[in-house]
């Protein structure tokens, strides 16, 4: 399979990573066959993710990055979806490839997945008890006994209080935040290099969420794990991701450090994307829609909503990933970053919300972090 | 759980109490047979009609007021004695009690199978729902549930039995007894065994329940009767499948490493098995013991079907009532051991004790 794409080059980049990434995933594409042109989902997707790290996918609904999260341990729906091109490593290993059997082993042992609504995440009925024994007797040889008491270790460490004396008590005993610590729990479970959370809070109450986030960071830390965390909130972005990804329309728009994508975003869709946070002014989102999935224009995908839109934007492919500065990992795609353009034509822009003129009260104008 | 079961145990005694009740009421506007017998014998006879009837009201307690005839109704019924049948020309309860296991001999396999068989054809189509083997299934099942049973029924019986002859077209009764009458699994018989009635044969034969010749005769009712049981159950199966397919925690499961076959058999059909639960023991329940009707007097089998339809058409007042009445309680009880499964299965249920 091909692992090399003009449009998400970023190997370009040298990085001082010599170690091997985890999860490396390279031109991914993740299709879905309807009755008419099929929808292209996530149409050429490269990232890594290295041990320890968190990596952050970031974009609205319908970009695909759930889809994205999924395809790694093949848990779409197939049919209709179907993988028609790209590589996903984990730990060297090649598994598009896998077969049904073989992928068994990888879900729940080496990758895990945590998703975003815990209400009906867990079967109604089977006591979690059960459902925590079930994943560790999947991956490993252990008696009852002792997936029992590994069960009860796993459900205190993610905060259940008295966890022996409720492993036998059904979901519907449990709240919201306590269903999805132990979702995480079971996740955790066999012990996975990768664990992918998708938007693992959103249908949380806020104070849980903050909770859940600062769990899901202190056993990454503790267990050395690589996450990739999915989410349509750059501000739990900040508090939680070592690198981020920007994706909008089946395709990575931006990526970075946290740092540095937030000191200096480059892709107008990423700016855009922040000044719709709280503070910033901005209110009410992007105007403009994501262009159709079955027959995206040529040229860049945002080029709808893209106030620097030129011409060059829209003819051939999305524009390459294009270095941002100095910083050593921060690529956009977008082609006033291709070298011998002036780049500043973005990055001195004001920050009113693309496509729309700004209103003469907004103070926060012009204001990066 | 304990005041649940005891609660709902109540409600089933209640239920039964008012369709006895109306039952009752119906009974008492229906010409009573005797009666009328009465004042055709008085008309023969040439004596006075009146004091026939009247006479005659006297002693089967007619005359008496209505609520110690209804007290008398609901003790009789409570100790089993459910009238008497004219056309049998012996209490009602016998009748029953002859005739039911003759029912019972292709309804219960023909309720278990086609359970046990619906049930994994709408669970095999709700995991392949939209492919082309879910089409088929469901083609089929449409195909089950809109063929009339009496009319398929005739159908086989032409094909294999008259053209074929791979079945008898007669049922023959005694088959499945012993030499004496009583109920057998399998033994031998002779010539002089009634079910072998002007047949001449050296040496023995099997008869009884279990014996090829009962066996063979129980082909086609059964398969009848399967048919358009086993595509309800298989529509109610797919349905309620269908709601877990794509539930979310299938694909916990599913991101755990749980096998395909596991995740069906464990994630999707357990949840999916309490509601079915409660359709499938009433509902089939109830298709079986409707559909008896045209496949007993279809096949000639003398179960409870045959002898209702014979005692509607008959006018035997007793055994009518008593007929559409056992369905109900089966009924009514067949819910009651629904409801008590399902707050057995069903964690979320809550019991509302204390
Ligand atoms: S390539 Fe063009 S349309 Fe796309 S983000 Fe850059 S300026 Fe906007």
């Amino acid at each position: 399979m091909s692992t090399r794409d003009d449009t998400t080059d970023v190997r370009d980049v040298p990085t001082e990573r010599d170690d091997q990434p985890l999860l490396k995933i390279s031109n991914l594409h993740t299709y879905f066959r309807t009755d008419s042109e099929d929808v292209r989902a996530v149409d050429g997707v490269s990232l890594t993710v290295d041990p320890g790290e968190t990596v952050a996918i970031v974009g609205e609904s319908g970009s695909g990055k759930t889809v994205a999260s999924e395809a790694i341990t093949r848990l779409f729906k197939s049919p209709p979806g179907y993988i028609p091109e790209g590589s996903i490593e984990i730990n060297g290993r090649e598994i598009t490839d896998l077969s049904d059997e073989e992928l068994r082993r990888v879900r729940g042992g080496e990758v895990s997945h945590v998703f975003q609504n815990p209400q009906g995440a867990l079967n109604p009925v089977y006591t979690i008890g059960w459902q925590i024994r079930e994943a560790l007797q999947l991956h490993a040889d252990v008696s009852k006994s002792e997936a029992r008491e590994r069960a009860v270790e796993l459900l205190t460490q993610v905060g259940i209080p008295e966890a022996s004396s409720r492993l036998d008590d059904y979901p519907h005993e449990f709240s919201g935040g306590m269903k999805q610590r132990v979702l995480i729990a079971i996740a955790l479970a066999c012990e996975p290099d990768l664990l992918i959370a998708d938007e693992p809070t959103t249908a949380l109450d806020v104070t849980i969420q903050a909770q859940i986030l600062e769990l899901l960071a202190e056993l990454q830390e503790q267990r050395d794990m690589g996450m990739l965390f999915i989410t349509h909130d750059l501000g739990v972005v900040a508090e939680i991701a070592d690198r981020v990804a920007v994706m909008y329309a089946g395709k990575i728009m931006e990526k970075g450090s946290v740092e540095d994508v937030f000191e200096t975003p480059a892709h107008p869709y990423t700016r855009a994307l922040l000044d719709c946070l709280p503070g910033r002014g901005g209110i009410g989102g992007i105007p403009g829609e994501l262009p159709d999935p079955r027959s995206p224009p040529p040229g860049c995908r945002f080029a709808d909503r893209c106030r620097h839109a030129i011409d060059a934007c829209r003819t051939g492919d999305q524009p390459g990933m294009h270095r941002v500065g100095d910083a050593p990992d921060h690529t956009t795609s977008c082609v006033h970053f291709e070298p011998g353009r002036d780049s500043s034509t973005v990055l001195d822009a004001g920050s009113e919300p693309a496509g729309s003129p700004s209103p003469p009260d907004d103070l926060e104008r012009g204001g990066r972090r | 759980m304990k005041w649940y079961v005891i609660r709902r145990v109540l409600w089933a005694a209640f239920a039964s109490f008012i369709i006895l009740t109306i039952t009752f009421v119906l009974m008492d506007q229906v010409p009573n047979q005797q009666l009328m017998q009465a004042e055709f014998q008085a008309a023969v006879n040439d004596v006075d009609v009146e004091t026939a009837v009247q006479a005659e009201k006297e002693r089967l307690g007619l005359d008496r007021p209505f609520h110690e005839r209804y007290l008398d109704f609901m003790t009789n019924v409570f100790q089993g004695d459910w009238g008497w049948s004219y056309e049998y020309d012996q209490p009602v309860v016998d009748v029953v009690r002859e005739t039911v296991p003759y029912s019972l001999l292709y309804g219960v396999p023909a309720i278990v199978l086609s359970t046990v068989i619906g049930t994994a054809i709408g669970l095999y189509s709700a995991v392949n729902q939209y492919t082309k083997k879910d089409y088929a299934a469901t083609f089929a099942a449409f195909f089950g549930i809109s063929i009339p049973n009496f009319w398929f029924g005739i159908v086989l019986l032409v094909v294999f039995g008259s053209w074929l002859g791979w079945v008898p077209i007669g049922w023959n009764a005694d088959i499945p007894l012993a030499a004496d009458g009583s109920w057998t699994l399998l033994e031998t018989a002779g010539s002089d065994h009634p079910a072998f009635f002007r047949q001449d044969f050296e040496g023995e034969r099997y008869v009884g329940i279990l014996s090829p010749a009962n066996l063979k005769q129980l082909i086609l009712p059964t398969f009848v009767l399967m048919t358009g049981a086993i595509a309800s159950v298989m529509r109610y199966a797919r349905a309620e499948a269908l709601e877990y397919v794509d539930a979310d925690f299938v694909k916990t499961a599913k991101s755990k490493g749980v096998s395909n076959r596991a995740i069906v058999t464990k994630h999707i059909f357990r949840p999916a098995s309490i509601p079915l639960m409660t359709i499938l023991v009433g509902r089939i329940l109830g298709l079986v013991l409707f559909g008896s009707y045209l496949i007993e007097v279809v096949f000639g089998i003398p179960g409870i079907g045959l002898a209702s339809f014979q005692a509607i058409i008959r006018q035997d007042t007793d055994l009518v009532a008593i007929t559409i009445l056992l369905p109900t309680f089966v009924a009514i009880v067949g819910n009651l051991i629904e409801d008590i499964m399902y707050a057995v299965l069903d964690p979320r249920i809550d019991y509302g004790d204390r």
